[in-house]
């Protein structure tokens, strides 16, 4: 925090503290408009120069992401990447942060937190097919926690089995460096069905209307924008009414209202109203087109008829779209809308020059040209230091996961829309598409490997869950990133940062799945105490049609059983561990493997006990003492043995055979072969 | 068969339940809540899962009292074939056509599953996938054996899941036509789904 100066007047460093803004912003926000801000714009600036809206710390560092790939689509700046999987299939897919929300108020907080990044995906025009969730709580004796992950699972549970996504998949991680501050992350994929064209949000066209769709205004989550920028203190039960309540019905609705309009090609431009509400949907909007907008704020429809026009600028009630259609149209949009039970109002125009004119009552609040607030956001380049790879990787002694995640999947459907081959008790989640392809969808990011090694760390948050899905057949397409880290201002958090973007970037290109979408979490921290950077990602992959099946478990007897390792111990080099799992992948392709598991931190014998669900299992177990970070237990049958031998020569340690499930274990066996690196216990 | 699909506000295995009953050679039709449609326009009906009205007041209370049951009321009397599953079940339970009622599960968590059923009149065993947090069946002493003494209990699980009496998974009315069951048929009909035991499941 900078520290005010004693000097300035008391109204201003009041205003300061309100709006969350500093003094240099505050001087920069005086250039821009060249006059003293207005009461109302004070509102305006305050979110949009929010952390969570402007990116202002992270931006230089993201362009590293951007990369013209030729799979997919969209221009910068829209709510998702999307990715063109050929015969005629594509996808949107992002991954969002609600932290904050979620320490404050558990069920809402992570429920919203859903709803938030499904409707980032259907206002591309793209019906949500899959939900994913990354999870970081402390430790379960921490106050409140067991309570936080009850109501977290709960609320991601209420709302996405009510909208009727399936979650598929997710990770969860218990450290008490969470205690204090708990990640919650939502990832969405959605799928663009009957050709529907991708939506986008800039508004176009003199003397459109703009219309207001969905749920009614009210005043939860006014500065919620501004509050998710902010680390916590002790006064946490004040910032309660920040939190926002999602209604997953109304989002159901929404939904399918939405995509109708879309398919009779109603609509010019969509935009969900996420963080900061009405302002930042009607700012991006207008900037994005380089058009002027006129919005009457007093036509917006209102759940609480007291509030005024800051409030319903910085609202973040839920299940809210902003369009910009047609006048011609707006009888048949509200034709969908009123079918569906829902309202749709004009609010206003789209005007020409470049301002937006805001009026209450007929009184103009303010005319004010968007980029001001948009593209002249402030942007920090924090200091840091460039770090390096330490490769003193150590697996932690202490699991650092429950024993099973069961509870939490449990909770969520995992079947509804007919697509889920493989649900959330596999390492990835396989999502049928029309033409017969699945998409594996995994995400990543171990926070222990984090602490230890943020370089590293940082890379495997894409290795990770890229090498699960090579074991599952498929090879990464895009990427997505939630990236969640503390003070910023920190040199030693931005410096991890900046390692982590670098190293995600990096990675991206290796796998050849470009980074399409994400989103930056600064400020977790409590009371000067911040969280592990905790870069979380979201791989999706592809599967094709009549591929040769290979499955996480031991589907027959008689097999050969080994493990092998796609990386050195203690050597950790990006290019050959991609290129050792190109090489798996190829014999997985070929037909050669029956069964593929990275074997993860919780050892060797736990995931061959994971591998032996279904009455086979291998007729030696022992744990060994990886000091290599990808190695991947193999089944296939004794044909190949020479092949797979031959490819991977010196990464032999485990050598079995599956056996019946009832079949005791073979207590005498020796290991065939291993590498002197590697320990055995 | 002509088949109608009945859609709520909420409904979300509507489209799920068009594509099973498609791909097993049916004609399906969706209905939205609000129409009344002719008993003659169709064969059977299905009543699919969901939130119908976000579950609010109960689960099914205000979808069972919507203007188009008086058309599913018809069908059914016309002794035609009707199934409701899952939020479907529930409608047809609060909407007087099937015995019993929908509470919430006993361990008061949502549950995603497969589940062993059996059942009581061919000791046939299947599995299908569950997905409810109020699928606990209830119904009064008196009521329940009448339910076995008419053999209406039309599937049970073969494992306590969700706290209902006898275990009870589905039910049917008196005269077999009118069918009820928590389990989602629709969600097992292809290999590569985990099972298929939902193919025919039903007509």
């Amino acid at each position: 925090m900078e520290i005010l100066d004693l000097t300035l007047d008391k109204t201003l460093q009041e205003k300061l503290k309100k709006y969350r803004l500093r003094i240099s912003e505050y001087e920069l926000m005086k250039n821009l408009l060249k006059r003293e801000p207005r009461s109302i714009e004070w509102a305006l600036f305050s979110a949009l120069w929010s952390e969570h809206c402007s990116y202002k710390s992270s931006k230089i560092h993201l362009k590293k992401f951007a990369w013209k790939h030729p799979r997919v689509l969209t221009a910068e700046g829209e709510n998702a990447g999307v990715v063109d999987l050929g015969e005629n299939e594509r996808i949107a897919f992002k991954m969002e942060s609600h932290n904050h929300p979620s320490f404050i108020e558990p069920f809402h907080g992570a429920a919203t937190g859903v709803g938030g990044i499904l409707r980032d995906i259907f206002t591309m025009g793209a019906r949500p097919i899959a939900i994913a969730d990354y999870l970081c709580f402390g430790e379960a004796e921490a106050p409140r926690m067991k309570t936080l992950m009850k109501r977290v699972v709960k609320g991601i549970s209420y709302y996405g089995n009510c909208v009727g996504v399936p979650t598929v998949t997710g990770a969860t991680y218990a450290m008490p460096e969470y205690n204090q501050n708990i990640l919650v992350n939502a990832f969405a994929l959605g799928l663009f069905e009957n050709n529907r064209k991708v939506t986008v949000s800039s508004a176009q066209g003199i003397g459109n209307l703009v219309v207001y769709v969905g749920a009614k205004t009210g005043s939860d989550g006014v500065h919620g924008a501004s509050m998710a920028s902010e680390a916590f203190t002790e006064d946490m039960e004040s910032k309660r009414p920040t939190v926002q309540i999602g209604d997953p019905f109304y989002e159901k609705l929404l939904i399918e209202a939405c995509l109708e309009i879309l398919d009779q090609d109603l609509v010019v431009a969509m935009q969900d109203m996420g963080a900061a509400g009405l302002t930042s949907s009607s700012f991006e909007m207008a900037s994005k087109g380089k058009v002027g907008l006129r919005l009457q704020l007093d036509q917006v429809p209102l759940r609480d008829s007291r509030l005024g026009p800051e409030e319903i600028l910085l609202s973040e009630s839920q299940e809210r779209m902003l369009l910009v259609c047609e006048p011609s149209k707006l009888e048949a949009i509200q034709k969908v809308f009123a079918h569906w039970g829902l309202e749709s109002t004009p609010i206003g125009q789209v005007v020409a020059g470049r301002e937006i004119e805001l009026l209450w009552k007929n009184e103009i609040l303010t005319k004010i040209d968007p980029d001001l607030l948009v593209e002249n956001a402030p942007m920090y380049q924090r200091p840091y230091s460039k770090l390096k790879i330490k490769n003193e990787i150590q697996y932690p002694g202490k699991k650092p996961t429950s024993d099973s995640k069961k509870w939490i999947y449990r909770q969520y459907d995992q079947r509804v829309g007919l697509r889920t081959m493989q649900e959330a008790g596999h390492p990835v989640a396989l999502v049928r598409l029309e033409s017969g392809r699945a998409l594996s969808i995994a995400l990543g990011c171990r926070p222990w490997l984090m602490k230890q090694d943020p370089v590293v760390g940082a890379y495997d948050t894409i290795f990770e869950p890229s090498i699960k899905m090579v074991c599952s057949g498929a090879w990464p397409v895009a990427i997505t990133d939630c990236l969640n880290f503390g003070n910023p201002e920190n040199p030693e958090i931005m410096s991890e940062f900046v390692a982590s973007v670098e190293a995600i970037a990096h990675s991206a290109r290796l796998w050849d799945a470009p980074v399409i979408s994400g989103n930056v979490s600064f400020y977790n921290e409590t009371e000067g105490q911040s969280i592990p950077s905790t870069p979380a990602t979201g791989v999706v992959g592809l599967k094709q049609k009549n591929s040769f099946p290979v499955h996480d478990y031991f589907v027959k007897e008689n097999l050969k059983v080994v493990t092998i390792s796609l990386d050195e111990p203690q050597n950790f080099d990006p290019e050959k561990i991609v290129k050792s799992a190109k090489t798996l992948f190829e014999l997985i392709e070929k037909g050669r493997v029956s069964s593929a598991r990275l074997i993860t931190e919780k050892g060797l014998q736990h995931t061959l006990d994971m591998m032996s669900i279904q009455n086979f299992k291998c007729n030696i177990t022992f744990e060994v003492n990886f000091k290599s970070l990808y190695n991947v237990v193999l089944a296939f049958e004794s044909q190949f043995e020479n092949e797979i031998k031959n490819t991977f020569p010196d990464h032999f340690i485990v050598q079995g055979q599956t056996v019946p499930s009832s079949v005791p274990f073979d207590l005498s066996a020796k290991i065939i072969q291993f590498s002197k690196t590697w320990g055995v216990s | 068969m002509k088949i109608g699909v009945v859609r709520f506000p909420g409904t979300n295995c509507d489209r799920d339940v068009y594509k099973w009953l498609q791909d097993q050679g049916h004609q399906p039709q969706f209905y939205w809540h609000e129409d009344l449609f002719s008993s003659q326009e169709v064969e059977a009906l299905v009543l699919p899962g969901g939130f119908s009205f976000g579950d609010y007041l109960r689960s099914g209370a205000v979808a069972a009292r919507s203007p188009i049951m008086n058309s599913v009321k018809e069908v059914a009397n016309q002794g035609k074939p009707v199934l409701g599953i899952c939020n479907g079940f529930q409608i047809l339970c609060e909407a007087g056509l099937l015995p019993g009622a929908l509470i919430p599960n006993s361990g008061g968590e949502f549950i995603d599953d497969w589940a062993e059923l059996k059942s009581p009149s061919t000791k046939q065993l299947i599995q299908l996938p569950i997905a409810h947090g109020d699928g606990r069946y209830f119904i009064h002493e008196e009521d329940r054996k009448k339910l076995w003494d008419q053999n209406q209990v039309w599937w049970q699980y073969t494992q306590m899941l969700n706290g209902s009496v006898d275990q009870i998974a589905g039910v049917t009315n008196l005269s077999g036509n009118v069918r009820g069951l928590m389990p989602h048929p629709e969600r097992a009909y292809q290999d590569w789904m985990g099972g298929i035991d939902g193919w025919k499941f039903w007509i």
